[in-house]
C-alpha cells in the first residue's frame, strides 16, 4: 500500500495586480501557506509523500526570496517527500530558477528535471515528464509508455498540460494522450495544469488548484489523497481541503417581483466564512426597478463582510411597468424623461450598448426619484 | 371633462348620511356657504375620488374617514366627449370602484380598470396636467417652496414662477426635477468638467492616471521580461555551445589532429630534404661529365686549330718583310719633296719682305705731305669758330621778339585811333586872327595859331594880350579817357619789357638783328667747310699722321720688281707643295700595310702560343688525349647513377605545403575552439549578471501583476466611462423633458396668463423672461418693484389666473376642464374680487368653474349657477 498526496498549480510568487491592493497580500501569502496545508493533510491522512504536478511557481524568475522560502518551507516538513514537477509556467527553460533551488534543495525535495524514473520508496517509482519548455509541442509523456521498471513496481507518471483542448493557456496543439496510463502502464496518473478537479478516466486526475486563483472553476481548493494497494491495483481517491481563500460564483436568478434583497441574503454563505471568501453574484432573471435599486444597496452593505465581492448584473433583465414610473413622478417633465428613456432602453433599432446606458440612466433617475421626498 | 353632479357618503363630518351637488352646469358655479358647512369636505372627496386608488388608505384617505369610523364613499357624474359617466369609489371596508355609463346604466369598469379610466380622465396622457385644476384656500403655492429654495435670486424668482405656475409644477417635475438634475449633474460633474473631460483632481481623472500609469509600467517590464527571456535563450544557446566544446571527447579528437598533421608533416619535411640532397648529387655528377666531355673536346679542337695556325703563320711572316720595303721606298720620296716645299717657301717670305718695307716707305712719304696741309686747315677752322662765337653773342643781345613787336604796333595804331576819337569829341577852338592881331592871344604863354582848331579837354586859359585872362571850361565827364588811359599803360609795360623807347627803335632792332644773323650764318659755314667732321676730328687725323709719318722714309729698291719676284716665288711653292701632297698618300697605305701585316703575324702568333700552353709539350699529347678520354667516360658513368637514385624519390614526392596547411589548420581549430570557449564564459558572466539582476527583482512577476492591474484600471475606467455616459444620458434627457414641458406649455400658459392680468391689474403689468419664463420684474405706478413684494392677495390672484390660463390652454386643445376653487381668493378685496368675477365669467363661456367659498355676500356678486347642497341616501 503506497499513499501519496497529489496536488499542482501552487502559482507561488502570484500577485493578483487585478485585486484590491490590501488584498493581495493576504492572497499571495495563502499560495505560500498552502505547502504547510498540503504537508498537515499528507501527516493528517498517513501520506509519506506529495506529488506537485507542475506549476508550483508562478514564472520563471521568481524572487530569491520566495523561491528559497518555499523549498525552506517543504524542508521543515521533512520526512515528507516532495516531488517538484516544472510545469509550463516553471519550465525547464527556467534554468535560472531551477539552478537556483538546485543549490538549495532540501534533501526530502525532490526537483523532477528529467524525464527518468525516481524511485519515491521501494517498489514505487515515480516517472516524470517535465515541461521542456512554455509549449513544448509535442506530447512528453510518450517516454513513459517505454520506461522500464522492475516488475511489482508501482508505477506513478507526473506530467503538467492538456488532455484535450482545455489548457489553462488555452493555446495547446501538446495534448497528452487521455489514456496513457493504460498505454504506459502506470497505476495512476497524477496532471497538473488545469486549476479545477478533473477526472480523466479511474486512474488519471487533475487535482486542480489546493489554492483558486480565479472565479472560473467555481470549486473549492483541494487536493488529491491517493492510495495503491499495489501494482495494477486501482487507486482509492479522496479529496482533501486545502485552501485558506474560496472563490464562489453564485447565481442569484430573480423573478419580477421578488424582493431581490432577501434573495441575495438568502444566498450568501454563513457569516464567519466571509472574510476568507471572494464572491460573485452572478445576478440573472428579471427586476423592478425597485427590485435592482434595492438589490444593488444590499449587495453594497453585504461587499464589506467578504475578502472580495462582485456583482455581476450583465444577464440582469430590467422590467418597467408604469407604475414603477409612477414611483418617479406621475405626470409632467420628470415622467416624461423617464418615459424617453424606457423607450430607449426597449428601443430595437438603438445599439445595446445605447439601450444600457439609457436603462442605467433609468434606474439613476429612478434612485434619485427615491431619494428626493415626492 | 365636466362635472355635473358630485355626491358623497359617510365622509368626515357626514358620518353615516350623504350630501349631494347635483345640477353642476357650464360655466359658473358657486356653492356659497358658511364655514364647517362641509364645502372642504365636498373639495377633498371629489379630489380623492379622482387622486385615491380605492385600494389604499394613505394619509389622504384616512382623513376621508370619520371619526367614528366607516366606509368612505364618494360618487361623480361626468361629461365627456364619449358620453356621460357615473365614477364611484368606496373606500375601506367594501372597497371598491366603478364607472357606469349614464346613458345606458351600464357599469363600463370594476376595480383596476375603472381606476384607469379615472386616470385617464385626470391625466389625459402623463404629458399633460391633470384634468382638474385645484385651487385651496390660502394656498399658493409661494410659501412652502420658498423656505427652502431662498439660496439664490434665481431661486427665489423660480419659487414665484412656481406659484404662477401652479400646476406647471407637475409638467416641469419643478423642485423634484431640479434636486434630481441638481444630483445628477453634482455626480457628473465630481468626475468630468462640463465638456465631459475628465475633470483635473477626480476619481476618474485619477482613475485615468492610474490605467497611464499602470500601462507605462506595464510596457516598461514587458520589454525587461522580452529581454529577460532572450537573455535565458542566449545563455542557454551559450551553455549548450560551451559544453559541445569543453566536450572531452572533441577535444582529444582536436588534439589527436594536431598530432597526426604534425606527424604528416615532419615525413614531408625529411622526404624534401633528401630529395634536395639527391637532386644535389645528380647535378654535380652531370656538372662534371659535362666538364670532362668539354676538355676532351676542347684538346681536340685545339689540335686542329694550331696545325692550321702554324702554316698561317709563315705566310704573314713572309707579307710583312714585303710591306716594309715598300714603306722605305716612300718615305724617301716622302721627304724630297718636302725639302722642295720648304726652298720654295723660303724664297716668297724674302721676296715678301722687301715689298713690305717698301710700302711702308711709300706710306710715311704721303703722311707727311698732307699732315702739314691739315695743320693749316686747323688753323683757318679755329678762326672761324672764334667768329661764329663773337657773332652768336652780339646776335643774343640785338634779338627781340617778332610777335611782341607786332602787338606793339597793333596797340600804337589802336592809340591813335582812340586819341583821334578823343580828339574829335572835344570841345574845340579855332581862332581866325584879324589882319595884324595874330599871336595877340596865347595859351600859357604860346600863341594860338591862326585858322587852326584847338582842342582842350577840361578848361582852357587864353591870355588876351591887354584884355585880360579868357577861360575856357568844357564841364564834361572825364569817361571817355578810360580806353585810352589802359591802352597807354598797355603800351609803356609793353616797352619796358622790350627795352626799347618806341616802336621806331624796336623796328630799327629787328633790322640789326637780321644783318647780324646773315653774318653769323656765313662763319657757320666756312667752318663747317674747313672742318666738316669737327675740330675733334681734325685734331685726332693731324696726330694719326704725326705717327705715319714718323717712319723710315727711304726708298732702296724698285717697287715693281719685288713684286714681280714675289709673284715667282708665291708660284714656286704652290708647285712644290703639290708635288709633295703627291707623296704622302703613297707613303700612308705603305705604313698601313706593314701594320696590317705586323698585325696579322702577331696575332697568329698569340693564338699559336697559347694553344701550345694547352696542349702541353708535343710528347705528351697522345697521353693527355687519352686520359681525358677515360676522365669522361667515367663522370658519364658516375652521372647515370646518381639520376637513377634521384628518379624515383622525384616520384614519390610528398606535399609539403598541403602538410604544413593541414598542421596550421588543425592548431587554429583549437585555438578557435578555445577562444570560443573563453568568449563564451565572458558573455555567460554577462548574461547571468543580466539575468540575476532582473529574476532578483522578480521582473516576470511584476509584469503580470503590472498587467493585471493594467486590466483592473481599464475595467475601472470603462466603468466611470459607462457612469459617465449613464449621467449625461440622464441629464439630458432630464433637459430635454424640461424644456420640452416649457416649450409646450409653459410659453402658452404665459401667453394666455397675460391677458387675464391686465385684465385684473390695470395699474400692474408683469414683465416675463422668454427665456426663463421667470417673472423679471413687476412694474407698479410706473416703478419697477422686486418680484417679491407682491401681496398675499396678489398672489393667490396670481394662483387663480394661472389656472384660468392653464384651462385655456387645455380647452383650447380640445380637453376642457374643470377649475375648481376652494375658499381661493381669502386675501383679496372686494374690487379685486369683482374683477376676478369679471375675469372668472368671461372665462367660462368655454370653461366650467367651480367656486366653493365661505363668503357668501361677497360672492352673491358673483352670480353663475349657484349649487345646493342636499341630502343624499345612496342607493343600496
Amino acid at each position: 500500500m503506497f499513499r501519496f498526496l497529489h496536488s499542482s498549480d501552487l502559482h507561488i510568487g502570484k500577485r493578483f495586480g487585478n485585486l484590491p491592493e490590501d488584498l493581495r497580500g493576504r492572497l499571495r501569502e495563502a499560495r505560500h501557506g498552502v505547502i504547510a496545508r498540503l504537508a498537515e493533510q499528507a501527516r493528517a491522512n498517513g501520506a509519506t509523500t506529495i506529488l506537485l504536478a507542475g506549476d508550483t511557481f508562478d514564472t520563471e524568475t521568481p524572487t530569491p526570496a520566495m523561491l528559497r522560502q518555499a523549498l525552506a518551507e517543504m524542508g521543515h516538513h521533512a520526512p515528507l517527500r516532495w516531488i517538484v514537477l516544472p510545469g509550463n509556467h516553471d519550465s525547464l527553460l527556467a534554468d535560472q530558477l531551477w539552478e537556483a533551488a538546485r543549490s538549495v534543495v532540501p534533501d526530502n525535495v525532490t526537483l523532477a528535471l528529467r524525464a527518468e524514473p525516481v524511485t519515491v520508496a521501494p517498489d514505487v517509482v515515480v516517472l516524470p515528464a517535465p515541461c521542456t519548455a512554455r509549449r513544448p509541442g509535442r506530447d512528453l509523456t510518450e517516454w513513459m509508455s517505454s520506461a522500464a521498471t522492475a516488475d511489482g513496481t508501482i508505477r506513478l507518471g507526473l506530467a503538467h498540460g492538456a488532455i484535450q483542448d482545455f489548457s489553462e493557456d488555452a493555446a495547446a496543439s501538446d495534448v497528452i494522450a487521455p489514456n496513457r496510463a493504460v498505454r504506459a502502464g502506470l497505476d495512476y496518473l497524477a496532471l497538473g495544469d488545469w486549476h479545477g478537479q478533473v477526472t480523466v478516466n479511474e486512474r488519471t486526475r487533475y487535482s486542480g488548484t489546493p489554492e483558486p486563483d480565479r472565479f472560473k472553476h467555481d470549486k473549492p481548493g483541494q487536493a488529491l489523497l491517493v492510495s495503491i494497494a499495489g501494482p495494477g491495483s486501482l487507486p482509492e481517491i479522496t479529496p482533501v481541503d486545502t485552501a485558506a481563500f474560496a472563490w464562489r460564483t453564485m447565481p442569484l436568478h430573480l423573478l419580477g417581483d421578488e424582493d431581490s434583497a432577501m434573495a441575495l441574503d438568502a444566498l450568501l454563505p454563513a457569516a464567519p466564512l466571509r472574510r476568507q471568501t471572494l464572491l460573485r453574484i452572478a445576478a440573472s432573471g428579471r427586476t423592478r426597478l425597485g427590485g435592482r435599486t434595492a438589490l444593488v444597496a444590499s449587495a453594497e452593505t453585504a461587499s464589506h463582510d467578504f475578502a472580495h465581492f462582485e456583482l455581476d448584473e450583465t444577464d440582469l433583465a430590467m422590467d418597467c411597468e408604469s407604475d414603477d414610473l409612477d414611483l418617479i413622478d406621475r405626470a409632467g417633465a420628470l415622467r416624461e424623461a423617464a418615459q424617453a428613456l424606457l423607450m430607449e432602453s426597449d428601443d430595437p433599432t438603438r445599439s445595446t450598448v445605447e439601450r444600457d446606458i439609457a436603462r442605467a440612466a433609468l434606474v439613476r433617475l429612478f434612485s434619485y426619484a427615491e431619494a428626493v421626498e415626492p | 371633462m365636466k362635472l355635473t353632479a358630485l355626491r358623497l357618503h359617510n365622509v368626515k363630518r357626514f358620518a353615516g348620511r350623504g350630501v349631494a351637488i347635483e345640477g353642476i352646469s357650464d360655466g359658473v358655479n358657486v356653492l356659497s356657504a358658511a364655514n364647517e358647512y362641509g364645502k372642504s369636505t365636498c373639495f377633498e372627496a371629489l379630489h380623492a375620488l379622482f387622486f385615491q386608488p380605492h385600494t389604499g388608505t394613505p394619509k389622504a384617505v384616512q382623513l376621508l374617514r370619520p371619526y367614528s369610523g366607516g366606509n368612505p364613499m364618494v360618487e361623480a357624474d361626468i361629461a365627456t366627449d364619449e358620453g356621460r359617466f357615473r365614477l364611484t369609489k368606496q373606500y375601506y371596508g367594501g372597497k371598491r370602484a366603478s364607472v357606469t355609463d349614464l346613458a345606458s346604466g351600464r357599469l363600463v369598469a370594476q376595480a383596476d380598470e375603472a381606476e384607469a379610466f379615472i386616470a385617464g380622465l385626470i391625466r389625459g396622457g402623463t404629458a399633460g396636467p391633470a384634468g382638474l385644476l385645484w385651487v385651496r384656500q390660502g394656498i399658493t403655492g409661494i410659501d412652502k417652496r420658498s423656505n427652502t429654495e431662498e439660496e439664490s435670486e434665481k431661486r427665489v424668482r423660480e419659487s414665484l414662477l412656481s406659484s404662477v405656475q401652479g400646476e406647471v409644477e407637475a409638467l416641469t417635475g419643478g423642485r423634484r426635477m431640479a434636486e434630481i438634475a441638481a444630483a445628477c449633474e453634482e455626480e457628473l460633474y465630481r468626475l468630468v468638467t462640463a465638456t465631459l473631460r475628465p475633470k483635473a483632481g477626480g476619481r476618474y481623472a485619477a482613475t485615468l492616471e492610474e490605467r497611464d500609469k499602470w500601462f507605462a509600467l506595464e510596457q516598461r517590464l514587458a520589454t525587461e521580461v522580452t529581454t529577460l527571456r532572450d537573455a535565458l535563450d542566449k545563455r542557454r544557446i551559450a551553455l549548450t555551445r560551451l559544453a559541445e566544446l569543453e566536450n572531452p571527447d572533441e577535444d582529444a579528437a582536436r588534439r589527436a589532429a594536431i598530432v597526426a598533421a604534425d606527424k604528416a608533416l615532419q615525413a614531408a619535411k625529411s622526404h624534401s630534404e633528401a630529395l634536395k640532397a639527391a637532386e644535389a648529387e645528380a647535378a654535380l655528377a652531370a656538372n662534371r661529365r659535362d666538364t670532362a666531355a668539354r676538355a676532351l673536346a676542347e684538346f681536340r679542337a685545339a689540335l686542329q686549330r694550331a696545325e692550321a695556325l702554324r702554316q698561317q703563320s709563315s705566310t704573314a711572316q713572309h707579307r710583312r718583310d714585303e710591306a716594309n720595303e715598300r714603306r722605305a721606298a716612300a718615305i724617301a720620296a716622302n721627304e724630297q719633296a718636302i725639302a722642295a716645299v720648304q726652298g720654295a717657301e723660303h724664297d716668297e717670305h724674302e721676296a715678301r719682305d722687301v715689298l713690305t718695307r717698301l710700302d711702308a716707305a711709300l706710306q710715311a712719304r704721303d703722311a707727311a705731305e698732307r699732315l702739314t696741309d691739315l695743320r693749316h686747315r686747323l688753323l683757318q677752322a679755329e678762326t672761324a669758330r672764334k667768329q661764329v662765337e663773337d657773332g652768336e653773342a652780339a646776335l643774343a643781345l640785338l634779338s627781340l621778339p617778332h610777335q611782341a613787336v607786332d602787338q606793339l604796333q597793333a596797340l600804337e595804331i589802336e592809340l591813335v585811333g582812340l586819341r583821334a576819337a578823343q580828339a574829335a569829341s572835344l570841345p574845340t577852338l579855332r581862332l581866325d586872327y584879324a589882319g595884324g592881331a595874330a599871336g595877340s592871344i596865347t595859351i600859357g604863354g604860346e600863341a594860338i595859331p591862326d585858322a587852326t582848331d584847338v582842342n582842350f579837354a577840361t578848361s582852357l586859359r587864353l591870355d588876351i594880350a591887354g584884355i585880360g585872362t579868357l577861360a575856357l571850361r568844357s564841364n564834361r565827364p572825364p569817361q571817355s579817357d578810360q580806353a585810352l588811359d589802359r591802352a597807354e599803360n598797355k603800351k609803356s609795360s609793353m616797352l619796358a619789357v622790350l627795352g626799347v623807347d618806341s616802336l621806331a627803335s624796336a623796328h630799327q632792332r629787328l633790322a640789326a638783328a637780321r644783318e647780324k644773323n646773315t653774318e653769323l650764318n656765313l662763319a657757320r659755314q666756312r667752318l663747317t667747310d674747313l672742318a666738316p667732321k669737327g675740330l675733334p676730328h681734325l685734331h685726332e687725323e693731324i696726330a694719326r699722321l704725326t705717327a705715319l709719318s714718323a717712319g723710315d722714309l727711304e726708298l732702296k729698291a724698285d717697287p715693281e720688281q719685288a713684286r714681280t719676284r714675289l709673284a715667282a716665288a708665291t708660284q714656286q711653292v704652290a708647285a712644290t707643295r703639290n708635288s709633295a701632297r703627291e707623296t704622302q698618300p703613297l707613303r700612308s697605305q705603305a705604313d698601313e700595310a706593314v701594320v696590317s701585316a705586323e698585325t696579322t703575324h702577331a696575332a697568329l702568333q698569340a693564338e699559336l702560343a697559347a694553344l701550345e700552353a694547352v696542349l702541353g709539350p708535343e710528347n705528351d699529347r697522345s697521353s693527355l688525349e687519352i686520359s681525358l678520354t677515360t676522365e669522361h667516360v667515367t663522370q658519364k658513368s658516375l652521372h647515370d647513377a646518381t639520376e637513377a637514385r634521384a628518379v624515383p624519390m622525384r616520384a614519390a614526392a610528398h606535399d609539403l605545403a598541403g602538410a604544413e596547411a593541414a598542421s596550421s589548420r588543425t592548431r587554429s581549430v583549437q585555438d578557435a575552439a578555445e577562444q570560443q570557449m573563453g568568449q563564451l564564459r565572458v558573455t555567460l558572466a554577462d548574461l547571468n549578471g543580466h539575468i540575476q539582476a532582473r529574476s532578483d527583482n522578480a521582473v516576470e512577476e511584476a509584469w503580470r501583476e503590472a498587467a493585471e492591474s493594467l486590466a483592473a484600471a481599464a475595467q475601472r475606467v470603462a466603468l466611470f466611462e459607462t457612469e459617465i455616459a449613464v449621467l449625461d444620458r440622464l441629464r439630458k434627457a432630464l433637459a430635454a423633458a424640461r424644456s420640452a414641458a416649457r416649450d409646450l406649455y409653459l410659453k402658452p400658459v404665459i401667453t394666455e396668463l397675460l391677458p387675464l392680468i391686465g385684465l385684473l391689474f390695470d395699474d400692474i403689468s408683469i414683465v416675463f423672461d422668454e427665456n426663463t419664463l421667470l417673472p423679471q420684474s413687476v412694474r407698479r405706478n410706473g416703478q419697477d418693484e422686486d418680484v417679491d413684494r407682491l401681496s398675499g392677495g396678489m398672489r393667490e390672484q396670481l394662483s387663480v389666473l394661472t389656472r384660468l390660463a392653464f384651462a385655456r390652454l387645455l380647452a383650447r386643445d380640445g380637453r376642457p376642464t374643470p377649475v375648481i376653487l376652494d375658499d381661493a381668493l381669502v386675501y383679496s378685496d372686494d374690487d379685486r374680487i369683482e374683477r376676478m368675477f369679471d375675469a372668472l365669467h368671461r372665462q367660462s363661456r368655454d370653461q366650467q368653474i367651480l367656486v366653493f367659498s365661505c363668503r357668501q355676500r361677497a360672492f352673491a356678486k358673483l352670480g353663475g349657477n349657484v349649487l345646493q347642497m342636499q341630502d343624499w341616501t345612496p342607493p343600496a
